[in-house]
Order: structure tokens, then sequence, then C-alpha cells
């Protein structure tokens, strides 16, 4: 058995496998699965100030290796993330480790989650900054594709709560170094990518486009050698810890993240196939570490050799 | 929840549909009428979703499940070529139930195109059996007319283009259904397409019937977690006067009088 603990800053996680936010919904959907306190972290489903309907249906799309969703951020809002049983006081109970995903539509509705749960901060270990959301008309991917406007949102979590933060980064990007870096200055104490690529599927029968947003974002398999490739390179400009994530579907595909850069990785869509994948993924990292005969998953951050 | 399950039989009905049969003992235990099962479907190596299915029959005493699907994309494709002795993932029974009918209540089936799948375990239980109103396209797609017949179910039939029983809409047929029956013991069971389920509902609302109606949209995680399949019901206190539901979880199957027609 080797071994799995990974350390992101402040935050030591006993496994190096969290959830994507959006695909674990808020833990206890897979509770009667598995006991979620087994997972490195839950990340949940992003947090707004307000309940959010999202948008219209059908809200996704299988594609060749992977899918496109574009749920657009239903949500309960904070109050009744906070104070319903199914929601806070029910991921307090499970003993999970919880990262609690945020988002809005102005810099200072971010502000206002961020303050709220740092209010309320028992059981959280971080928050994780949603700037990345392909599938909103405000906020979301428009503070992330500028690095400056990014740099804003972050400095004002940063503001309003000791908490630890991550930023989660777009891969709709040309220089995504630059995003990292501008994570960094402003505060974020890791970054995480990628949210998924904006992408398009159109029914050639009825001339319409699969999901009724028009374009959503592209996640699973097919996405996975980009991630990998921008795990690369934001890992390389940056000291603070990177999260990888896009397409993981196995041990194997994990450790690529590893090598290339990411100090912990996260599993989204091959939960949609497999509700037990994460845990399969963790028992697949530790089979390959053991295999190689390497003690500990740090050995392994950043060890892509190149040349 | 998760199992792998063997099919012992994979054969064809007509015109395209289909009846399977997994041995899946620990699913057939549980399954009620309405509820589903999420089929990761072996052969399809670059498609990695699930396919949703509604459960038609459960044998406990077999360990038998039950699917009536219809080949219409790749993954039932895949399903249809697969053969008995090869297995799938099944996650199940998932979902809500139909509210199971007494040995008051009338049941008074509605369904459209396969629709009849979903509808048959219900029909099975159902301790006085009533009527199933059956509307489809067409002939082609009158489905499992025999096996409710079998079960001691009248079936009334509607096509839209009238190459059997009423040319029309399944829902006309509702008032002959109702004739001579006690309306406060009659229920009305729903399952087809979303735009006759909305009509039959609204019709139900109109009429004062007892009615559950079976919704769903494009599925994907299938347990709660995603928010893809997501269906309009009312909720008073939301400013637009409706809330998402997920199908999936809260449904499929909900009151006629939850549902938002708006």
């Amino acid at each position: 058995m080797a071994d799995l603990t990974t350390d992101l800053g402040r935050i030591r996680l006993k496994n190096p496998v969290m959830t994507a936010s959006g695909t674990f919904g808020y833990g206890m959907e897979y509770d009667s699965f598995f006991p979620i306190a087994e997972l490195g972290a839950v990340v949940v489903k992003g947090i707004a100030p307000w309940q959010s309907h999202g948008n219209p249906t059908p809200r996704v799309a299988e594609v060749t290796s992977g899918m496109l969703n574009a749920i657009g951020l239903q949500g309960p809002g904070i109050d009744k993330f906070l104070d319903d049983e199914h929601y806070m006081p029910f991921l307090r109970k499970s003993g999970a480790t919880v990262i609690v995903n945020i988002w809005g539509k102005k810099i200072e509705d971010y502000a206002e989650v961020a303050a709220r749960l740092d209010a309320e901060s028992e059981g959280i270990a971080a928050l994780e900054i949603n700037v990345s959301c392909p599938n909103v008309k405000e906020g979301g991917l428009a503070f992330g594709t500028d690095p400056a406007m990014m740099g804003k949102v972050v400095s004002a979590v940063r503001a309003a709560t000791k908490l630890p933060l991550i930023t989660k980064l777009s891969p709709n990007v040309t220089k995504i170094a630059d995003f990292a870096k501008s994570a960094e200055a402003c505060g974020s104490d890791m970054i995480s990518l990628i949210n998924t690529i904006p992408a398009m599927a159109i029914d050639i029968e009825t001339f319409r486009p699969k999901i009724a947003n028009v374009t959503g974002g592209l996640s699973g398999p097919a996405v996975k050698p980009v991630a990998v490739r921008m795990v690369y390179e934001a890992s390389r400009a940056v000291k603070i810890p990177v999260i990888g994530m896009g397409g993981i579907m196995s041990g194997e595909d994990a450790i690529e993240f590893f090598l290339a850069g990411a100090s912990a990785i996260a599993v989204g869509t091959a939960i949609f196939a497999d509700p037990l994948a994460p845990l399969k993924v963790r028992d697949g990292i530790n089979a390959w570490l053991d295999r190689k005969g390497i003690a500990s998953v740090r050995e392994i951050i950043g060890a892509v050799k190149i040349g | 929840m998760d199992f792998e399950c063997r099919i012992k039989k994979n054969e064809a009905l007509k015109s395209g549909y289909r009846r399977i049969v997994f041995d899946a003992p620990e699913i057939a235990a549980k399954a009620q009428g309405g509820q589903f099962v999420h089929v990761r479907i072996t052969p399809l190596r670059d498609r990695i979703l699930r396919r949703p299915f509604s459960i038609s029959n459960a044998d406990p005493a077999a360990g038998e499940l039950t699917v009536v699907y219809k080949v219409v994309g790749l993954g039932t494709a895949e399903l249809a070529r697969m053969r008995a002795g090869e297995s799938c993932r099944v996650l199940g029974p998932l979902g809500n139930a139909y509210t199971a009918p007494t040995e008051e209540t009338f049941p008074i089936l509605a369904a459209g195109g396969y629709g009849t799948a979903a509808l048959y375990l219900t029909a099975k239980n159902a301790p006085r059996k009533g009527i199933l109103l059956l509307g489809a396209r067409t002939k082609d797609d009158l489905i499992l007319v025999e096996d409710f017949q079998k079960l001691g179910f009248e079936v009334r039939i509607a096509t839209n283009d009238g190459s059997a029983g009423h040319k029309g809409f399944v829902t006309e047929l509702l008032d002959g259904a109702l004739t001579g029956q006690d309306r406060s013991r009659c229920m009305v069971y729903g399952c087809g397409p979303t735009p006759m389920l909305l009509a039959l509902g609204k019709l139900t609302q109109e009429k004062q019937l007892a009615a559950e109606l079976s919704l769903d949209q494009h599925m994907c995680c299938g347990v709660g977690a995603c928010f893809a399949c997501v269906v309009k019901i009312k909720d008073a206190s939301s400013p637009d006067g409706w809330q998402y539901s997920r199908s999936c979880k809260e449904g499929p199957v909900y009151n006629a009088t939850e549902v938002y027609y708006g």
C-alpha cells in the first residue's frame, strides 16, 4: 500500500482523488454507494447568493468519448445550502473533506458567498472559485478569460475569507500560464483545471443543436490530452499546488496528471458511467505506485521527463 | 445498487421494438411500477454514458428484470446485438414509483407509444383490472397489446393516422373510459411523450381525476447528482411559480397536480 496522502498548501488530503464540481451533486446523492468521507475531497456543485433554475432542457448530449453539458448552475443558493439538511448539515455529518464551489454574476456576489461560508466555515476545507463556467451568460467564463478580471474576483474573495482558495481555470484561453500566475498573485492558494471546453453538437435530422443552450461544455476522455497539457503548462508557471482534471476514467489516467504537475486530481464525467469511479481511480493509483515500487504519490508530482 | 447482469433473453417484438430479460435478482426483488434502470451497454466503447430504461416487468421469484426498448440510436442498436449470456452493468431500481392501485382503484392506464412498457408492472400488480388507453402514431407502434389483455385489462386504441382504433389522440379516449365508473375511484396512470402527458395532465385536472404522469428528459447520472433531466413542477415560493425537479430522483412519476403546465 503506497502513501496516497497529498498536500494542497495548508490542507493534507487522505488521498489525491477529489470529485469535479457539478458531477457529484452535494455529496448525498452518492452516499448510498460508498462513504463519501473515503474521498480525498468532495467538491460540491456551485453555490451562488441566490437560488437559480439553470438552463432549459435538454441540458446534456453524448458525443464520441465524452459529453456536452449546459446545466447552467442550477442550485439552492447560499441560504438553503447552509441551512437545509440535504446540503452543508449533511456534509458536516458525513466526515468528508468538503470544498465548496462558488460563483456569481458580479464580483461582489463571489465575495458575498465567500463571506457567508467564512462565517460558518466549520467542516469546510476550502472554497473553489468558479470563473470558468461556459454555460451562464453573466459571470462565469466572462471573468475567467481575462487575467485582470479574474484577478479582481480572486482578490475580492481573498479579502472575504481566510479559508484556503482554489481558482478553477478555463481552458478557453490562449495562454493558461498567465491565468495561473494571476490567480497566484491575487492570493489563490491553489488552482484547479480544466473546466469544460465550449463545444457544440447538432442533430442532423432536426437541424437543431442537441442542447437547448446551443453550446455546452465538453468533458470526458475526449478532453484529457488538452487537460494534461494545460496542467503541465500551468504547474510550471506557479509555485502553488495544482489540481488536475479532465476526462480521468482510471488510475492510469490520473497518473498522467501527477506526472504533468498535479498534486491532486478530480474525477467528474466518469462518475456518470460508474458511481464508484472515484474509488476505482484511487485504487488504480495505489496499484500503479505499488507496481512501480514508488512509496508515495507525492514523489511523482511533476516528474514528467522532458528532453 | 449497480449489478453485473447476465442477459437471459433479447428478442424482437415488432418494428424495431425489442424485449430484453436480465438475470437481476437484487433489482427484481425491489422494483416497483414506474421505476427505471440505468444500463451501461457493454459494447459501447467510445460512448461513456449509461442509458435509462423503464422497468417493464420484474419477477422476484425468477430473479428476472424485463425492459422493452426500441432501437433508436447507437446505444440501443448495440444493445439489440447483444446475446443471451452476455452481460451489462445495470443500476437500479432508480426513481420513484406510481402509487400502487388498491382493491378500490379502477386503474386507467394512458400510454403513448412504448409508454406501455413502463405501465406493465403497475397493471400486473393492480388488484382490480381496468382499461389501457393506448395511443401511437400508427399501428406498427402498438406494442404489448396482448400482454395487457392477458392481465385482464381492456385495451382501447387511438392512432394518429387512423390505421388502428380511433383516429386521433389517446386523450380523446378518456371520456369513454370513465363511462359507468365511479370517478372518485378512478386513477389515471400516464406514460408517453411529454406533450401527450402534459395534455393528459391538464385534462385530468379539468375532470378532477386523480392522475400520475411519468415525465423525463435527457438523463445523465440517473441518481440526482448532475441536474440534467429536470422537469418543471409548481412552486408557489418561486417568483416564476415553478422550479426544476430532477426526474431521476424526485420523479419520474409526478402527481398531475404537481406538474407545471405554463
